[in-house]
C-alpha cells in the first residue's frame, strides 16, 4: 500500500521534471540560471495552498468547491482593512476567522447534515461570492500597503521568495502530521471507508468537519497571499480557483473517491497546473493554449490511471485464479505452475 | 429511494409529485411577492422578454438531469456553449458557409464533445466529475483557440450578419410569444417523452438506481450513460446557437461560462438526487424557471444589483438541501409520525 502512495506522487513529480526538461530542450533559455524554474515555483504558492486544503476534503471522500470564493472574500476583507489603515495582525486574524467560519459551515452541512458535498459547497460558493460583491462592488481594492506588496517579492534562498519557503515548510509539516501521527491518518481512514472507520472508533464526523475547517483556513491563507501578490482585489478575484485546485489534486494522484493520495502530491500537481501558462511563453505559444493543455493533460492522466487500475484489478484476479488452481492441483497431488 | 418518497407522506402520487407541487407553490409565491411589490412584474410582455435571460439555464439543465439520474454530473455544458457559439462564427466568417449549415455543424460538434466525455465516463470508468472538469478546461480552451484563428479581435466577438439568424430570437408568434419559448416547450416535451414515457427513460433510471442490476437485466448501461452526455452536449449546443443569436448575433467564446452553478442548482432544486436514480424533467424545468424569476424579479422589484443575485440563489440551494436532509432524517420522521397519531387520536 505504502509503495502505491509513493508511486502516485512520483508520477506527478516525474511529470513535472519531464515538463521542465521538454521545455528546456525546445528553448534552452528556460533552464539557464534556474531563475525561471524558481519563478514557476514562486508563482504557484496560492494554488499550492488551495490545492492542499482541497486535498483534505477530497481525501475524506468529499469535495469543497467554495474555496475560490472563500479565497476571494478573505482577500477582499484583508485588503480593505489594510487599505483603511488597520493593523496587519488584526486583518490577518479577521481573514483567518472568516476561513474557519466558512469551514465550519461547510463541515456542518456535509458531515452533520449529510448533504452531498458538491451541492452544499456550491450553495455556499454562491453566498460567499455574493457577499464579496457586496463588499467590493464595482470598485477595486487597490491601495494595499506597499510594504505588504513588497513582501511577496522578497527572496530568501536564492531566487525563492519568503512565501514559497513558508509554503514548503507548511506543506512538509502537514505531510508529516498526516503520515506520522494517529490523528493525521484518520483522514485517509475516513475517506477509505467512513462506516468502517466509525466502527473502529474513529470520530468520522469530527474528522470530516476538521478537514473542512483546515480547507477553509488554507484558503484564507491563500487569500492573504493572493492579496499581497496581486496587490489588488476585484469582485472576480479567486473565481475558478476551485476547479484548478481539484485538477491539481487529481494530477497529484489523489483519487476523487477518497482515501488515496497525499498532500505532497496535491502540491506538486498545483505547481504543474500553474506552471503551464508560464511555460507557454517559453514554447512561444499563445496563452490561448493554456486551458486546452490543462484539459488534455488532466484527461490523459485520469484516463490512463483508470485504465491502469482496471488492468491491475484484472491481473490480480487472474493471479488469484492461477494461485487457486495451483493449490487445487497440489491437493490432487501433482500440479505445477 | 422508496423510503424517501414514503417520508413525504401521501403527497407522492406520481414520480416526484409532492416535490413538484412544492415547486409550483414556490413559483406562485414568487409571483405574489414580486407582483405585490411592483406590478410591472406581472406584465406578460415583460415576463416573456425576460425569459431570454434564463432560458439557457432551462435548456441545459433539463438534459443535465438525465446525466445526474445516471449518477454522473456534467460541469462542462457551460464551456460547450461558448465553443458552439465560436464555431458558428468561424464557419460563417472564415469559411463562408450558410449560417444554418454552420449551426447544424456546430451542434454536431457539441454532441461530439459530449460523446468524448461520455466515452471516458462510461467506457474508461473515470469519475464523471473529473472528466467533465477536464472537459470544461478543454472545450473552453478550444473555444479560445478557435477564436484566435479569426482575424477580428476576440473581445469584440464575431458578428454574424444574417437576418434569418437574428430573426431566430426576435420573431414573436402572434406578436407576443417569442419563438424561443416554443423551442423551450418543444425541448421540454422531447425530454419528457424520452425520460418518462419511453423504454430508454426507464433504462436511465435503472442505471442510476443500480448499474449492476441494469447490466444483468440486459441493459447496455455504458451506452445509456454515454448517450446522456451526448444529449446534454447537444442541449448545450442548441443553447450556444440561441445565445449567439440573442446577443445581437455575436459569437463569443465566453458565452455560457457562468452557467455551471445555475444549471446544477436547477437540477438539485428540481428534486434530482446527485447520487442518481431520482429526478424529473418537470421538476428541473420548474426549478429553472424559479431561479430565472428570482434573477428577473429581484432587480426589478427590490432594486438589487444583478451581481448580488448569487446570494439569494446560493441561499435557496442551501436551504432546500438542508430542509430536505432534515425532512428525511429518521428522528424527525418518527416525531412527525407520532404527532400525526396524536392528532388522529385527538380527533376521535
Amino acid at each position: 500500500m505504502k509503495k502505491l502512495f509513493k508511486a502516485r506522487e512520483m508520477t506527478a513529480f516525474l511529470f513535472l521534471v519531464a515538463l521542465f526538461l521538454v521545455v528546456g530542450v525546445i528553448n534552452p533559455d528556460f533552464l539557464r540560471g534556474g531563475e525561471n524554474i524558481a519563478a514557476c515555483f514562486n508563482g504557484a504558492i496560492v494554488y499550492i495552498l488551495v490545492a492542499v486544503g482541497m486535498a483534505f476534503t477530497i481525501l475524506i471522500g468529499e469535495i469543497d468547491v467554495s474555496v475560490g470564493s472563500n479565497l476571494g472574500l478573505v482577500a477582499a476583507v484583508v485588503g480593505t482593512m489594510m487599505q483603511n489603515g488597520e493593523s496587519w495582525i488584526k486583518a490577518f486574524l479577521f481573514g483567518l476567522i472568516i476561513g474557519i467560519i466558512v469551514g465550519l459551515i461547510n463541515g456542518w452541512g456535509v458531515a452533520v447534515m449529510k448533504i452531498p458535498s458538491l451541492i452544499f459547497t456550491l450553495g455556499t460558493n454562491g453566498v460567499l461570492r455574493g457577499m464579496m460583491f457586496l463588499m467590493v462592488g464595482t470598485k477595486q481594492v487597490t491601495d494595499v500597503p506597499v510594504a505588504f506588496k513588497n513582501l511577496s517579492s522578497k527572496s530568501v534562498v536564492g531566487p525563492l521568495t519568503v512565501f514559497f519557503c513558508c509554503t514548503v515548510v507548511l506543506v512538509a509539516v502537514i505531510q508529516l502530521l498526516m503520515s506520522r501521527t494517529k490523528r493525521g491518518r484518520y483522514f485517509i481512514a475516513v475517506g477509505d471507508n467512513a462506516g468502517g472507520a466509525d466502527l473502529v472508533g474513529i470520530p468520522a464526523t469530527r474528522t470530516k468537519v476538521l478537514a473542512y475547517v483546515i480547507c477553509g483556513i488554507l484558503a484564507a491563507v491563500a487569500g492573504i497571499l493572493f492579496c499581497s501578490r496581486a496587490g489588488q482585489v476585484t469582485s472576480l478575484s479567486g473565481n475558478g480557483y476551485e476547479m484548478k485546485a481539484v485538477a491539481a489534486c487529481v494530477l497529484g494522484g489523489i483519487s476523487l473517491s477518497g482515501g488515496l493520495g497525499s498532500v505532497v502530491g496535491a502540491a506538486v500537481g498545483a505547481i504543474i497546473m500553474s506552471s503551464i501558462s508560464y511555460l507557454l511563453v517559453f514554447m512561444k505559444l499563445s496563452s490561448y493554449y493554456d486551458n486546452v493543455i490543462t484539459g488534455i493533460v488532466l484527461l490523459i492522466i485520469v484516463v490512463l490511471d483508470a485504465l491502469m487500475q482496471h488492468r491491475s484489478a484484472v491481473n490480480n484476479r487472474h493471479a488469484r485464479l492461477v494461485a487457486r488452481t495451483a493449490t487445487a492441483g497440489v491437493e490432487k497431488g501433482g500440479g505445477e505452475q | 429511494m422508496k423510503k424517501r418518497s414514503f417520508s413525504l407522506g401521501g403527497l407522492t402520487k406520481g414520480p416526484n409529485f409532492g416535490w413538484n407541487m412544492f415547486l409550483v407553490i414556490v413559483l406562485i409565491a414568487e409571483f405574489i411577492i414580486f407582483g405585490m411589490k411592483n406590478s410591472k412584474f406581472l406584465r406578460v410582455s415583460l415576463l416573456l422578454n425576460a425569459s431570454n435571460d434564463f432560458l439557457p439555464i432551462c435548456f441545459i439543465s433539463i438534459f443535465v438531469t438525465f446525466v445526474m439520474i445516471t449518477g454522473g454530473i456534467d460541469i462542462q455544458a457551460g464551456s460547450i456553449v461558448g465553443l458552439t457559439s465560436i464555431v458558428i462564427g468561424i464557419l460563417w466568417q472564415e469559411l463562408g458557409l450558410n449560417v444554418w449549415v454552420a449551426v447544424v455543424l456546430a451542434v454536431i460538434v457539441a454532441g461530439c464533445c459530449g460523446a468524448l466525455s461520455g466515452f471516458f465516463v462510461a467506457y474508461c470508468r473515470v469519475q464523471a466529475m473529473v472528466v467533465t472538469l477536464g472537459g470544461s478546461f478543454l472545450y473552453s480552451g478550444l473555444a479560445l483557440l478557435v477564436a484566435s484563428l479569426s482575424s477580428t479581435e476576440m473581445y469584440k466577438g464575431l458578428s454574424i450578419e444574417s437576418e434569418s439568424f437574428r430573426a431566430f430570437t426576435k420573431t414573436k408568434l402572434f406578436g407576443v410569444i417569442p419563438l424561443q419559448i416554443i423551442l423551450f416547450l418543444v425541448m421540454l416535451l422531447i425530454a419528457y417523452i424520452l425520460l418518462h414515457r419511453s423504454k430508454y427513460g426507464r433504462k436511465i433510471y435503472l442505471v442510476g438506481v443500480n448499474p449492476s442490476a441494469a447490466e444483468y437485466s440486459g441493459v447496455n448501461s455504458r451506452a445509456v450513460i454515454m448517450s446522456t452526455y451526448i444529449l446534454s452536449g447537444i442541449a448545450a449546443g442548441i443553447t450556444g446557437v440561441f445565445m449567439t443569436s440573442q446577443f445581437s448575433n455575436t459569437a463569443l467564446p465566453s458565452h455560457g461560462s457562468t452557467l455551471t452553478m445555475s444549471i446544477i442548482t436547477a437540477c438539485v432544486l428540481g428534486g434530482t438526487l446527485s447520487t442518481g436514480g431520482k429526478g424529473s424533467v418537470i421538476g428541473t424545468a420548474l426549478a429553472a424557471i424559479i431561479i430565472g424569476l428570482v434573477r428577473f424579479g429581484m432587480p426589478l422589484c427590490f432594486n438589487i444589483n444583478k451581481q448580488y443575485l448569487d446570494i439569494p440563489i446560493g441561499l435557496l440551494l442551501v436551504v432546500v438541501v438542508v430542509g430536505r436532509a432534515v425532512a428525511s432524517n429518521p428522528a424527525v420522521i418518527a416525531k412527525v409520525g407520532k404527532l400525526r397519531k396524536k392528532d388522529a387520536a385527538g380527533a376521535r
